[in-house]
C-alpha cells in the first residue's frame, strides 16, 4: 500500500495531527468561535456534566405493578417514565435521565435531574402526578390451581373430621366449654360463646337450627356452612323486645294486602285518578272477607302480590313503610283493616298471623374451612383495563348541561380512544369506573358504546377544585401506582465546589506526571508527554459527542486512565532503553520495544477493562460513571501508546542521535 | 537486588499487614454508609452561626423520626443520619433546621415552623429559610435497596475475581514449567486479596476513629484495586515467562532477574499514578477524599505485592512441589 517505510509513518502522523486538530476544535470550540474572523463557525458542544457535579437528584422509583398482569408490566412501567418524562419537561430540566429498570419482581423508575435549581419543588411535582385507572367490573373470578383446589379438599377433610370429633365428644357428655376451649376456631371467642343471636345477627343457618332446640340441648349435627362447621348449643331464649323506652315484645305479622294504584304514583300503570282509586278501594272493602279476600287481590290489586293472593309473608315492622306497618300490627288476627293511604296508593290489608319474636343464647364451636378467598385473595370488585392515564391527551372542564355543575372532559389519544371504545362496547348497561389516585371519583353506567374517544368525570366539584384536577391531568397521569424508595440529592454548590478544587488537583497532578516522565526519559518523555497532549484532546472529544455523563468519579476515572496511558509508555521506554544496552541502532530498538511492552500492554489493559465491564453493569450511576471513563480512557490509551507515541518516535528519533543517548536517557 | 533471597523478611511483613488488617476488620468491622444500611444521610451548611448539637436534637425531637445522629463538619456543615423519612418528614427536618435561629431569639416559637395543613387536609410544609441554611446532600435509602446494593457488590466483586483468574489462566496458558499456568493466576489473587484486605482494615480504622462510612464510590475504588494490582503483577509475571524459555538459570534466579527488570518501571509507573492521586486527595474536592484515598492505599500495596509479594510465591509454589 505504501511505498516505504517512511512513507506509511508520515501518513499515518498526517492523520494523527488532522484529528488532534478536529478533537481540538470540538473541544475548544467556544474560544475558536471567538477568534475565528473569515473561519466558518464551529458548533458548540458542551460537556454533559453528572448531578454530582451540577448538583442536582437521583430518585428511584418503585412500581406497583400488582395489579397489571406480567407480560404487560413493562410496558405500564414504561408508561411511567414517559409520563414522568413529559411532567419533567413542563418543569424545564435541561436533561433529565429517566430510565426503567426491573431487578428481581421489582420495577423501578429511575429518575436523574442533574442542574435542577429546586430538587424539592420537583419531587413534589413528580410525586402529585395524577394516578388515572380506568376499570370494569371484575368478571372472571381467579381460578384455583388443580393443586390449590386439592390442598383446599384436604384440609377441609381435616376439619369436617375434626368437626365431628369434637360434635361426638359433647355429645357424649363432655363439659362444652372446655371442648370448646380445646376446638374451637373463631378468633373473637375462644369459649366459644357467641352470645344472643337474632335473625338479623347474621348467623342465619345457626339461627334457623336454634329455633328448633330445646333449652340446654345441642344440636346433634353439625352446620355446614361456607366458612366452616358449627356444633351449637341453645344456652338461653327470650323473645326480643321493640327498640326503645317502652320495650313492647317484638312481633312479626303474616298478612295480605290489596293495592289500588293511581296516575302520578310510582311504578303505576292504571289510569284511575285518585278519586276514582278511593271509590273503587272503598267498594272492594264493602266486600272484602277473610275468605274472599285472597281471590279480590288476585283480580284487583295493582301491586307485585297479586298473583299470590297479595300474600307478603312475615315481616317485621321496619320492613314496610310507616302508615302500612302501624296498621298491619295494629288491628287484630284474621280482621280485614279500613283502607290505608300510602305513597303507593290505597290498600286494604287482611292480617293472617301474628308471633313473638325470639333472641337465642348460643354457645358454639366453629371450625374454620378453607374457602378460595383464602387461597387466591379476596377478588376484587374492579379489575384493570388496558386504558390509563398514560393514554390521556388532554383534560378540560366543561359544564353539564342539565344542572350547569363543573365537569372534566377527557380526550384520549387514537390507542385509547380504542380502548376506550372496547371497554364501553363490552359494558354496555354496566358500570365502569374511573379511579384518581387509587379511589373511584366516578362511577358511570355506560348508555351505548362511545367511539369519540371523549369520556367525562361528573363528580362533586368545585370549579377550583376541577381547574386544578384538569391541571394535573393535562401535565400527565400516571398508569399504576409508583412510590419514592431512594432518594439522593447533591446542592448545587458542593457540586462545583468539588467540580472546580478537583479540576484544579488533577491539573497539577497532570503537570507533575509531565515533569517526571521528562525528568526520567528525557526526548521520549517529552514525546510521551505530547502524545498524551493529544490522548487528552482526543478522549474530551469522545466525552462531549458520545456523551459521557460526567461525574466526579467519572473524572476520577478519567485521571486513573491517564495513569495507564502513562503506564503503557513507561512499559515501551523502559523496553527501548533496555534495548539499547544491548547496542541494537536506534530503529531497530524502537521495534523492539513496542512488540516486546505490547503483552504487558494487553494483558494488564484487559484485566482492567474487565473489571469495568462488570462495574459498568453495577447501574449505580456515581460508579457506572466511572467505569465508563475509564474503559473509554484505557482502550484510547492503549492507541494512544502503540500508534501516537510510535510515530512520534519513529519521526523524531533518529540515527542522528546514536551519539546523543543521554537525550534518550542513557548514561554514557 | 536480590528480592527472592529476602523473600521471607518480605512475606513477613505481608503476612503482619494481613493479619493487623484481619484483626482490625474483626474487632472494628466496617462502618457501612446508608447506601448499604438504609437511611438517611443529610447535609447541612449554616449560612450563619452554627447552632449547638443539642439544640438541634432538641427541635427535631418531636417529629418522630427515631434516633438523630448529628456530626458538626468543618466550619459551617453538619451530618444528621437518621431512619428513611418520606419527602414531607425531609422537609419538615429542614424547616425546623433553618428555625434553629429564630428559637435562639425566643421570636415566634411556636408558629414560626408549624406544619400547614390545606384545605384538602393534606400536610404540606412551607418552604424551608433558604438565607439560613443550605441543603448540600441528602441521600435516603430504603432498607431492601440497601440490602440488594450488598448483594451486588458480592457479585461484582465475586465476578471480577473469577474474570480475572481465567484470564490470567489463558494469557499464561503456554507457560507449564515449571509450575503450571494456573499458580500464577492463584498467586496473583493472594496479591490481590493481600491489597484489598489492606485497603478494608485500614478503612476499618477510619471508619472507628474518624467516622469514615464506605458508600458506592469505595466499592468501586475497591474494584479498581483489583484491577491496578493485577495489571502490576501481571507485568511481573509477563517477563518472567519471557524469560524462561531462553534462561539458563534456575526458576528462582530467573525470577530474580525478570523482577529486577521491571522494578524500574514498577516503581515509576506506582509514582506517576500517585502523583495524580495524591494531589487530588491534597488538593480536590471533599465529596471523593475516601475514593481516591481508597485508591491511593490500594495502589502502594498493589505496586509492593507485585513486587514482594507474588514472585517469592511462585518460588515458594516451585520449592513445595520438589
Amino acid at each position: 500500500m505504501f511505498k516505504s517505510e517512511k512513507q506509511k509513518i508520515r501518513v499515518i502522523f498526517a492523520s494523527i495531527i488532522i484529528l488532534t486538530i478536529i478533537a481540538g476544535l470540538i473541544d475548544f470550540g467556544q474560544c475558536y468561535n471567538k477568534y475565528r474572523s473569515a473561519f466558518p463557525e464551529m458548533k458548540e458542544i458542551p460537556f454533559r456534566l453528572g448531578l454530582d457535579l451540577l448538583g442536582g437528584t437521583h430518585l428511584v422509583y418503585q412500581a406497583d405493578t400488582s395489579q397489571v398482569p406480567a407480560q404487560d408490566r413493562m410496558s405500564s412501567v414504561e408508561g411511567v417514565r414517559d409520563v414522568i418524562e413529559r411532567r419533567v419537561n413542563v418543569f424545564g430540566v435541561a436533561e433529565p435521565n429517566i430510565q426503567t429498570s426491573k431487578t428481581g419482581e421489582d420495577y423501578r423508575i429511575i429518575v436523574e435531574l442533574a442542574g435542577v435549581k429546586d430538587v424539592n419543588e420537583a419531587i413534589k411535582m413528580i410525586g402529585e402526578t395524577p394516578l388515572l385507572e380506568f376499570k370494569e367490573e371484575n368478571s372472571e373470578m381467579k381460578e384455583l390451581t388443580p393443586e390449590q383446589e386439592q390442598e383446599m379438599d384436604s384440609y377441609n377433610k381435616e376439619a369436617n373430621k375434626k368437626a365431628n370429633e369434637a360434635l361426638s365428644k359433647v355429645l357424649k357428655g363432655e363439659n362444652f366449654i372446655e371442648t370448646a376451649q380445646n376446638y374451637n376456631e373463631d378468633i373473637e371467642s375462644k369459649d366459644g360463646e357467641l352470645g344472643w343471636i337474632n335473625k338479623n345477627s347474621g348467623y342465619l343457618e345457626i339461627f334457623d337450627q336454634a329455633e328448633k332446640l330445646a333449652v340446654g340441648k345441642i344440636y346433634n349435627r353439625l352446620i355446614t356452612t361456607d366458612k366452616g362447621f358449627d356444633i351449637i348449643k341453645l344456652e338461653d331464649k327470650r323473645t326480643q323486645k321493640e327498640e326503645g323506652s317502652l320495650a313492647f315484645d317484638k312481633q312479626e305479622v303474616k298478612a295480605s294486602h290489596l293495592l289500588i294504584c293511581y296516575e302520578g304514583v310510582d311504578n303505576c300503570e292504571n289510569k284511575l285518578s285518585k278519586e276514582d282509586a278511593h271509590t273503587k278501594i272503598e267498594e272492594i272493602k264493602s266486600q272484602a272477607t277473610a275468605q274472599n279476600f285472597s281471590q279480590l287481590a288476585k283480580t284487583n290489586s295493582t301491586g307485585p302480590s297479586a298473583d299470590k293472593g297479595g300474600d307478603l309473608g312475615w315481616f317485621t315492622r321496619e320492613a314496610m313503610v310507616e302508615e302500612f306497618a302501624s296498621t298491619a300490627f295494629s288491628i287484630a288476627v284474621g280482621e280485614v283493616s279500613d283502607v290505608v293511604e300510602t305513597q303507593f296508593g290505597f290498600h286494604l290489608i287482611y292480617k293472617q298471623n301474628e308471633r313473638n319474636l325470639y333472641e337465642y343464647k348460643i354457645s358454639r364451636i366453629f371450625i374454620k374451612k378453607k374457602t378460595k378467598e383464602d387461597i387466591v385473595g379476596p377478588a376484587d370488585a374492579w379489575q384493570n383495563t388496558d386504558l390509563t392515564g398514560k393514554d390521556l391527551k388532554r383534560s378540560s372542564v366543561q359544564f353539564n348541561p342539565n344542572d350547569n355543575s363543573p365537569e372534566i372532559k377527557l380526550e384520549f389519544n387514537n390507542e385509547g380512544k380504542d380502548f376506550f371504545a372496547e371497554i364501553t362496547e363490552r359494558n354496555v348497561g354496566k358500570p365502569v369506573a374511573i379511579f384518581l389516585d387509587g379511589f373511584p371519583i366516578s362511577i358511570p353506567t355506560v348508555n351505548e358504546p362511545i367511539k369519540s374517544g371523549d369520556a367525562v368525570i361528573s363528580g362533586k366539584f368545585n370549579i377550583k377544585e376541577a381547574k386544578l384536577l384538569a391541571q394535573r391531568l393535562n401535565a400527565g397521569a400516571l398508569p399504576i401506582p409508583i412510590k419514592l424508595i431512594n432518594q439522593q440529592t447533591v446542592g448545587a454548590s458542593l457540586g462545583q465546589e468539588s467540580v472546580a478544587k478537583s479540576l484544579k488537583a488533577g491539573m497539577i497532578g497532570l503537570i507533575l506526571v509531565a515533569l517526571f516522565m521528562i525528568l526520567i526519559y528525557r526526548l521520549p518523555g517529552v514525546l510521551a508527554v505530547i502524545s498524551l497532549a493529544i490522548y487528552g484532546l482526543l478522549i474530551l472529544a469522545i466525552f462531549k459527542l458520545w456523551p459521557v455523563t460526567l461525574t466526579l468519579s467519572g473524572l476520577a476515572g478519567f485521571i486513573l486512565s491517564v495513569g495507564m496511558a502513562v503506564d503503557a509508555n513507561v512499559l515501551i521506554f523502559s523496553r527501548f532503553k533496555e534495548e539499547l544496552r544491548d547496542s541494537k541502532p536506534i530503529s531497530k530498538a524502537i521495534d523492539e520495544a513496542f512488540r516486546r511492552a505490547w503483552p504487558s500492554i494487553r494483558d494488564g489493559n484487559v484485566s482492567t477493562l474487565l473489571t469495568c465491564f462488570v462495574l459498568i453493569n453495577f447501574t449505580t450511576s456515581i460508579v457506572k460513571g466511572f467505569a465508563i471513563t475509564l474503559s473509554l480512557g484505557v482502550l484510547l490509551s492503549m492507541f494512544s501508546a502503540i500508534v501516537i507515541t510510535k510515530v512520534l518516535m519513529q519521526l523524531v528519533i533518529t540515527e542522528r542521535f546514536e551519539n546523543k543517548k543521554w537525550l534518550l536517557g542513557i548514561k554514557k | 537486588m536480590d528480592v527472592i533471597s529476602k523473600s521471607k523478611i518480605w512475606l513477613s511483613i505481608s503476612s503482619v499487614l494481613i493479619i493487623a488488617s484481619i484483626v482490625s476488620l474483626l474487632i472494628f468491622g466496617l462502618k457501612l454508609g446508608v447506601d448499604f444500611t438504609g437511611g438517611s444521610l443529610l447535609e447541612i451548611k449554616y449560612l450563619q452561626a452554627r447552632p449547638e448539637v443539642n439544640v438541634m436534637q432538641e427541635k427535631l425531637a418531636d417529629l418522630e423520626i427515631g434516633n438523630i445522629n448529628i456530626q458538626p463538619v468543618g466550619e459551617q456543615n453538619v451530618i444528621l443520619r437518621f431512619k428513611e423519612v418520606s419527602e414531607e418528614k425531609h422537609q419538615a427536618i429542614l424547616n425546623r433546621l433553618s428555625s434553629i435561629e429564630e428559637i435562639s431569639d425566643e421570636i415566634n416559637k411556636e408558629e414560626s415552623n408549624a406544619i400547614a395543613i390545606t384545605e384538602d387536609g393534606k400536610e404540606v410544609t412551607e418552604k424551608f429559610n433558604s438565607s439560613v441554611i443550605e441543603e448540600q446532600r441528602f441521600d435516603s435509602v430504603g432498607p431492601s435497596i440497601g440490602q440488594e446494593l450488598k448483594t451486588k457488590s458480592l457479585y461484582a466483586i465475586v465476578i471480577v475475581l473469577i474474570l480475572i483468574v481465567a484470564y490470567i489462566a489463558w494469557a499464561f496458558r503456554r507457560v507449564s514449567k515449571p509450575v503450571a499456568s494456573w499458580k500464577y493466576g492463584l498467586s496473583a489473587i493472594v496479591a490481590l486479596f493481600h491489597d484489598t484486605l489492606i485497603v478494608l482494615g485500614i478503612f476499618a480504622i477510619l471508619g472507628k476513629f474518624f467516622n469514615v462510612e464506605l458508600d458506592t464510590a469505595f466499592i468501586a475504588a475497591i474494584l479498581t484495586v483489583l484491577g491496578y494490582s493485577v495489571n502490576d503483577t501481571i507485568v511481573v509475571f509477563d517477563r518472567v515467562r519471557e524469560n524462561l524459555p531462553k534462561s539458563h538459570d534456575d526458576f528462582s534466579s530467573t525470577i530474580n532477574t525478570s523482577l529486577n527488570q521491571t522494578i524500574g518501571r514498577s516503581i515509576n509507573t506506582s509514582i506517576t499514578t500517585l502523583l495524580v492521586l495524591l494531589s487530588i486527595l491534597f488538593f480536590g474536592g471533599e465529596t471523593i477524599k475516601y475514593f481516591v484515598l481508597a485508591l491511593t492505599i490500594g495502589v502502594i500495596a498493589g505496586t509492593y505485592s507485585s513486587i514482594f509479594l507474588a514472585s517469592p510465591l511462585l518460588v515458594l509454589w516451585e520449592k513445595v512441589k520438589k
